[in-house]
């Protein structure tokens, strides 16, 4: 009997096996991108696209769909037919704001979707001239108070939100300095404008140059690049933001399906080529979290970011 | 500061057979296009920069550069032949470029022209070269709120200079700006007036507004226009002595002083941001004729007419370029659309530029010394040639160009709205000048006009909404002083007319 399990076992795993590597798009393959063409999310899809014709021989169009920071490509994301042939990949932190500030609006929730892969996580982090009088994130904070407030310079919502939650609970007295970009940011730093300021990777050269320092990690684990440095956490301000870039697609693709593209994704972002390309334009590593772990991701990040507005509104 | 290895690593990535092959194919294309009247380098580099973003970027920006610099010696050709100049920037080469076409030296006029522009867009990219990057050093030291005040002055010259009115030109300014808020607002990521479009939460696409605004406009009014009567014929003189068709060492040198001047008049204003190339050319015009012991050879075909002018406004390209590298400023309309594309391939113009893509700049400046010489390589051989295209079908030109225009703005974005933004703004733009409203004030106002926003926020956190600490601020107050002196000017300028 023992047996005769074992061989149905096997059996039905070889057919599962065969069936998973049986599906192939039915035409071509559609990676939409949310963002324009140029930049990082651009970039990165394109790589991802060309290394999945190399390594599976699967047709893959390249379509640009900018707007709203991937809300207007996930809206079409999430009306599309679920049969594998139409993916997307754009950035969390955009969309988790949008569902929490104005998910009635939307015509998608963090559970339209099949979450297939992330491809890596920004290495946010709060950085300031290497000759500023403050070390780490609680002496800026003790300094923001002797001095009666002090310039920080961000370049996106959830770093405004954890910033003056830190205003509110912290008794920091930051005043926020809209940037365009974490580079920019880094510009303002640089200049003196800030007395420190958010960047995602754009500071990382200047670290390793000796003019930047940074006062603490934005997300969740400590960076390679500045391995002493604490992160926010660990100094005692419960907030973390991760801004991953990820894969998704429409909401119930067959389980062939979905396992096939898991897994030519997961291929492809753990080709050399991808990681050259987040190592030395984006300053991060790749890392793929799989199906579940990005879909814990979003779904998670949609309560985060929750709690995170209700502390910042104090 | 930029080591030596980068500066020699970036000039060697210029000089690579690829690149030169798209600076000439730049050159070409921006001579031809400068040749024929109603089309320019303007047009041609919107409708290319859609195109651009799959080649790499010193290849893209190189090819784009190419245009602009081929589009000013073309634009003297038909100045000089027909009186009509092919681009704004060449009209007062007309002045004696015509007149000594009419004694029948139309080749000595073009060749003229030819070494003027090159000579004057020499000097400028060398100065461009040299003072850049010690001056984004300095730019790096420019806070937002010095930021903020550079741009209002600059909208105050772009307003004063350009068009007819300064209250035309202020109202275009600020339509453009009022275009450039639609979209999420820079501080709280507000939307606004997107009237339900997820497609506008980045605003108006660049691309489409410059293509829509600049060429689409262009070509349906020049389509509505369109005259069956033919231009005048061109004869070049076949049989006529050498010194008639060519212009000698020795009467270049003499217009030395004129060519001097006319760069320097060029690369001064250009560095400004909104003057540009056809006030330059008037301006160096004036100059040299003030200068002159014979003025009243001055529009009968004097060479040193038309050394003044081709060389002032082909000096302003290169200096155009140092407020874009230095501080992210575009200072005209093609300087503008380099932005576009220097963003479409995901670089950031601005102080750090230097820095972090210190080797794409020199490659870029590589890129420029190859195109000034690939440009008066193309000249000589090409001056025959584009006497023909002054005189091509309209018709058939703007059709084929209306269709690249369609088709790269679909290939930028993938969506058949933005096609449609590009149709709406290609119908303001012809509203607008139907009115005398500037369309290049609006476009420049619109491509800053996010930034301006943003340094308007970030200037209000920084002086804490109080005008009074503008004292910490003695450059921007100095700027925003100018700014209102010059608007104060032209206002009473403008009254006395």
């Amino acid at each position: 009997m023992r047996r005769l399990l074992t061989v149905l076992g096997l059996s039905l795993f070889f057919v599962s096996t065969l069936a998973r590597a049986e599906w192939t798009p039915d035409g071509p393959l559609h990676l939409q991108i949310g963002f324009g063409a140029g930049g990082s999310t651009d970039t990165l899809g394109r790589l991802i696209a060309s290394e999945i014709e190399e390594q599976m021989g699967w047709e893959v169009i390249v379509e640009n769909k900018p707007g709203g920071g991937g809300v207007a490509m996930f809206s079409g994301i999430s009306q599309a037919p679920a049969d594998g042939q139409t993916i997307g990949i754009g950035v969390n932190i955009p969309i988790l704001m949008n569902l929490v500030l104005r998910g009635d609006k939307l015509p998608f929730n963090a559970d339209s979707f099949d979450y297939l892969a992330t491809v890596t996580v920004a290495p946010l982090a709060i950085v300031a001239k290497a000759d500023a009088p403050y070390n780490d994130f609680r002496e800026l904070v003790a300094w923001s108070k002797e001095n009666d407030g002090a310039l920080l310079g961000f370049d996106a919502k959830p770093q405004e939100m954890t910033i003056r939650a830190i205003n509110a609970n912290n008794e920091g007295q930051f005043k926020l300095v809209s940037y365009k970009s974490g580079a920019e940011s880094v510009q303002g730093v640089l200049g003196g404008h800030v007395a420190a300021g958010y960047s995602g990777g754009a500071h990382i050269q200047y670290v390793n140059s000796g003019d930047l320092k940074v006062l603490a990690v934005a997300t969740a684990d400590r960076h390679g690049y500045s391995p002493d440095t604490m992160t926010l956490r660990e100094q005692g301000f419960d907030y973390a933001v991760e801004p991953y870039f990820f894969l998704a697609a429409p909401r119930g693709l067959p389980d062939d399906t979905r396992d096939a593209l898991v897994a030519a994704l997961d291929a492809a972002i753990a080709s050399d080529r991808v990681a050259e390309m987040v190592v030395n334009t984006m300053h991060a590593e790749p890392r793929n979290l799989g199906a579940e772990g990005t879909r814990s991701k979003l779904v998670e990040g949609v309560a985060d970011i929750r709690t995170l507005i209700d502390a910042a509104e104090g | 500061m930029t080591d030596p290895g980068t500066l020699l690593l970036g000039i060697s990535d210029a000089f690579t057979l690829t690149n030169l092959l798209f600076v000439l194919a730049g050159i070409v294309t921006g001579q031809v296009v400068g040749a024929i009247p109603g089309i320019g380098p303007v047009m041609a580099m919107a409708i290319a920069i859609p195109f651009t973003f799959v080649l790499n970027p010193l290849a893209a920006i190189a090819f784009l550069v190419g245009i602009n610099k081929g589009g000013l010696v073309g634009g003297a050709i038909p100045a000089i032949l027909i009186n009509v100049p092919g681009t704004p920037d060449a009209a007062a080469t007309a002045l004696d470029g015509y007149p000594l076409a009419r004694q029948g030296k139309p080749q000595k006029a073009m060749k003229m022209a030819l070494y003027s522009s090159v000579t004057g867009d020499t000097f400028s990219d060398v100065v461009l070269i040299t003072v850049s990057a010690p001056l984004a050093i300095v730019a790096l030291k420019m806070g937002p709120v010095e930021i903020f005040a550079l741009m209002v002055f600059a909208f105050s010259i772009i307003a004063g200079l350009i068009g007819s009115s300064l209250p035309k030109g202020i109202a275009a300014g600020a339509l453009g700006l009022l275009c450039a808020t639609v979209g999420l607002d820079p501080e709280h990521s507000t939307p606004r007036l997107i009237f339900g479009h997820f497609e506008l939460y980045d605003g108006f696409p660049l691309v489409a507004v410059a293509i829509g605004m600049l060429a689409v406009s262009e070509i349906l009014r020049r389509l509505a226009v369109i005259s069956r009567q033919g231009l005048p014929v061109i004869h070049l003189p076949e049989e006529q002595p050498r010194e008639d068709r060519r212009v000698g060492w020795r009467e270049y040198w003499s217009c030395r002083y004129t060519l001097l001047r006319g760069g320097c008049i060029g690369t001064v204003l250009g560095a400004i941001p909104g003057v540009g190339s056809t006030a330059a050319a008037f301006i160096s015009y004036a100059a040299t004729r003030h200068a002159s012991r014979e003025p009243d050879q001055f529009g009968k075909g004097t060479l040193h007419g038309i050394a003044a002018t081709e060389s002032a406004n082909s000096s302003v390209v290169g200096a155009n370029l140092i407020p874009l590298l230095t501080l992210g400023i575009p200072g005209s309309v093609s300087a503008a659309l380099l932005i576009s594309a220097f963003m479409i391939q995901g670089i950031q113009p601005g102080p750090l530029l230097f820095e972090e893509q210190g080797r794409l700049i020199y490659g870029l400046f590589g890129a420029m010394i190859m195109a000034n010489i690939t440009n008066l390589a193309v000249g000589l051989i090409g001056l025959r040639l584009w006497t023909r295209v002054v005189r091509a079908p309209e018709a058939s030109i703007f059709s084929a160009a209306l269709l690249l225009c369609i088709v790269g703005v679909y290939l930028s974005t993938g969506t058949l709205f933005v096609v449609l933004v590009m149709f709406c703004f290609a119908l303001l733009g012809i509203v607008m000048q139907a009115f005398g409203y500037s369309t290049v004030i609006f476009i420049i106002a619109f491509f800053l006009g996010q930034r301006f926003e943003l340094s308007l926020s970030q200037t209000l956190v920084i002086l804490d909404g109080n005008p009074a600490a503008l004292v910490n601020h003695p450059v921007a107050l100095l700027l925003l002083t100018f700014a209102f002196g010059v608007i104060a000017w032209y206002g009473v300028q403008g009254r006395r007319e």
